[in-house]
This record gives structure tokens, sequence and C-alpha cells, in this order.
């Protein structure tokens, strides 16, 4: 009589287990909220879905022929890269002023939205450009910042083509705001320099880090 | 006098003293265990329309997390990508035979209806969450989301629940890193890990307060 029990006890309790399964098991299933009325109110929050439109976007694009309040980029050097005369301009916009800070920012930018292609170097080979697993690299590759002719580019070049993009290169001025693409054209004028210079170029109390092998 | 009660009652008080606490026990194991969003949330990894892996592109590639998610530093929402992200490296790329697997994204980028991705972490509109102001205080992307970079299909690493935000703005000090290692999944298996002080660390200007009153998170 008590082992019956005692199987039937051990059964239910198993069963309960077993059914109900383990913590963090893999589950495509939605969590199990019980009232889900709170946990999702009757706002948008970014990038949502609606319904009510067709394609499903509660943010709705901006409507073409319209400038949001704010961002009218009436700066022609500083959001285009050029001068009073249309050209391309060989300096950083006065509002961003040459600092360590700037070219510190620039090459973290840089790592991460340039690197996978261009290599942390510059040289063109980076991750995305070398043959992989899958793909057998990108079929344009990158050139290398010291290419003469790019080497000859204002910097104004640099920005532009990160805004507009160039060839195979896509646009990155939605990716990256304004102020990091100088940034990131000063770290590529950087890379530029740093592949000709010589030993004389190097500052005085910087000399002893660099012939021992330390960074910075 | 016939007897009221048979003889088998007598059983009763001890089958009650012995049932009672391993009924009560079984209750209260199965609503710690099973009610907790430790077991209810956790674990959850939708099907996607594209099967994305961030264990290639987060892992293998080393990409970092800010070049798709890059609203994540400035931003309280950390943005999905546009399809146009995507087509910055693969509009240049040749998969082979599994370029139709990227087909809705392609289509998305040529003007079509946009991928809907199936969203992973959700936190209940009831409570605000600010994604650059932890990264700025030095949170790191893997100290909520779990090791990505080894997730073919992302799932809900952690718990997302109230008093786990509360063990961790009770006692930020364990979690936090340099603020330039944030997307680095793999900072808390380094050796800087374990020398690394917040306290002392010049780059930060101020400590670390998360607020623990209810309007913190309750706006």
């Amino acid at each position: 009589m008590t082992t019956r029990y005692t199987t039937v006890a051990v059964g239910l309790l198993a069963t309960l287990a077993l059914s109900a399964g383990c913590r963090g098991n893999k589950s495509s299933d939605p969590p199990i909220h019980p009232n889900w009325n709170m946990d999702d109110q009757q706002y948008f929050q970014p990038q949502e879905d609606n319904d009510w439109f067709p394609d499903h976007r509660a943010q709705r694009p901006l409507v073409a022929g319209t400038v949001a309040r704010g961002l009218l980029k009436a700066d022609d050097h500083l959001y285009r890269g050029r001068g009073p005369d249309g050209r391309l301009v060989d300096a950083l916009p006065p509002s961003l002023p040459l600092t360590q800070a700037l070219l510190d920012r620039g090459e973290a930018r840089y790592d991460i939205y340039c690197a996978p292609c261009h290599e942390k170097s510059g040289h063109g080979n980076g991750i995305i450009a070398q043959p992989g697993r899958i793909a057998a690299g990108l079929l344009v590759k990158p050139p290398s910042y010291t290419d003469p002719r790019l080497a000859a580019m204002p910097l104004g070049y640099f920005f532009d083509v990160i805004t507009h993009g160039k060839n195979t290169m896509r646009p990155y001025a939605a990716q990256i705001p304004v102020e990091d693409r100088w940034a990131i054209a000063a770290w590529v004028r950087v890379l530029q320099v740093s592949q000709r210079a010589a030993i004389g170029d190097v500052p005085a109390d910087k000399l002893d880090q660099l012939k021992s092998g330390g960074a910075q | 006098m016939a007897q009221i009660f048979p003889r088998w009652t007598n059983k009763i008080p001890l089958a009650v003293a012995v049932t009672t606490p391993v009924v009560l026990v079984g209750v209260i194991f199965a609503i710690w265990y099973w009610f907790s969003p430790k077991f209810t949330d956790v674990g959850y990894q939708p099907e996607q329309p594209v099967q994305f892996s961030h264990k290639l592109h987060a892992g293998t590639m080393g990409l970092d997390c800010r070049y798709c998610h890059n609203t994540v530093e400035q931003a309280a929402h950390a943005a999905l990508p546009p399809a146009g992200t995507c087509m910055n490296c693969h509009g240049n790329l040749d998969l082979g035979d599994r370029e139709n697997r990227i087909k809705p994204i392609k289509d998305a980028f040529a003007g079509g209806a946009p991928v809907e991705w199936v969203r992973v972490h959700m936190l209940p509109d009831y409570a605000y969450f600010n994604h650059s102001v932890h990264l700025a205080a030095g949170v790191g992307c893997s100290s909520c989301h779990g090791r990505i970079d080894q997730m073919d299909t992302v799932f809900q690493d952690q718990p997302l629940s109230m008093s786990w935000c509360l063990d961790c703005h009770r006692n930020p000090q364990p979690n936090l890193r340099p603020r330039d290692q944030v997307t680095n999944m793999g900072w808390f298996d380094s050796p800087e890990a374990a020398a690394y002080d917040p306290n002392t660390d010049p780059t930060r200007t101020r400590a670390v307060a998360p607020p623990e009153h209810c309007s913190g998170c309750h706006r």
C-alpha cells in the first residue's frame, strides 16, 4: 500500500518536472507572462511594428522634400566637406579642432566601422576583404591609403567618401554621426602619414617607447 | 456501543503530519523554480526571418557590436540595423549557393517590405531602460545579453526581471569594466578583468550611482 502511494507521488513529481522543463531551456515560445497588457502598452517604441501601415513600420519615413527641425545641414564645410568655392576642403571644420582626443575618437570609430574591410593599418586587407569560410572575400578590394592617388587627396575627400560612398563602398552617413566622420577622416590621414614617417619624425619623448615595442 | 470512527482513522494524524510538509515544500519549490523569470523568460529563442548568425559575424569575424547596433551609445534604444547596413558588405560579397538565404534582406534593400525581425529581449513597457547610460557607466553588452558572439540564433540569456536589475543597481562594481571594453564579449575571462578597479580608473570622472528608487525605472 505504502509503496504504491510512493510510486504514484514520485511519478507525479517526475511528470511535472519533465513537462515543465528546466530553467534556461531553449524555446521558440514567447516568455510566459500571464498578463501582457501592461507589458505591451498602447504606444509605439522605436522600431515596433504597427499593422495599420502597409509596411508595418510604426516609425514613419521622412516625408519627401522636408527637413526635420534642427536637421538643416547648412554648413557646407561640416556636412559636405566643401568650401565656398564648392571644392573639397583640406582642413577640419572650425568647430572640430585637431586634438589628441579627436584622433583617439577617430581611431576607435575607424576600428569599428572601417577596419572590417580597410584593415586597422589601412592597407585594405580587413577580415571581410579576405577569403573566409563562406565568402571568397570582397569582390572589389579596398585600395590602400598609401596609394599615391589617395595620399594626394585633401582631407575633405575622405569625409566625402565616408558620407556618400564610392564605387562599391556604400555611404556611412546614416551609421556614423558627422563629427565622428571627420574624426575618422583625420585618423585616415594619420594612417597615411605614419606609413611614410621617418624615425626623425618621432618626438624625442616617445622614441624609447617605440624602440621597446610599446604601444602609444 | 459501536465505535464512531473505524480503526483506520487512527492513521489520519500521522498521514497529515507527513504529507502536509511534503506538499508545502513541493508547492514552494514549484513556485520558486517554475514561476521565476529565470524559467519563464530565459532561453527564449525565436526563429528569425533570416538565419543571421551572431556567432559568425560578431564571433568569428569579430565585427564590433556597434557596427550594426550603431545607436547604442547615443540612444535609449539599440537599433536593429536597416537592410542597407547588411548590404555594406553583402552588396560586395558572393555567398554562392547560400546567397538565397539573405534574399529577404536584399528584397528589403531594393525597396520591398522591411525584414520583420522578432524581438528577443522584451522589457515591459512600464520599465524605462536606456542603453546609452549603461554603456557610459561601463556595463558591457555581455553582462545582460550573454555571449552573443557564441550564439548562432540569439536567445535570452538573463532573466531581465526587476530583482535581477536591482542586484546590479545595488552593487554595480563587479559588473563594471573600462568604458572602451563594453563590446568586448570576453572581458570577464581576460586577465585584465581581475585587476580592474573602477574606483581607480582615471578615465572615470564620477562614481557610478545607479538609481534604486522606484521612479528610476518606473517613470
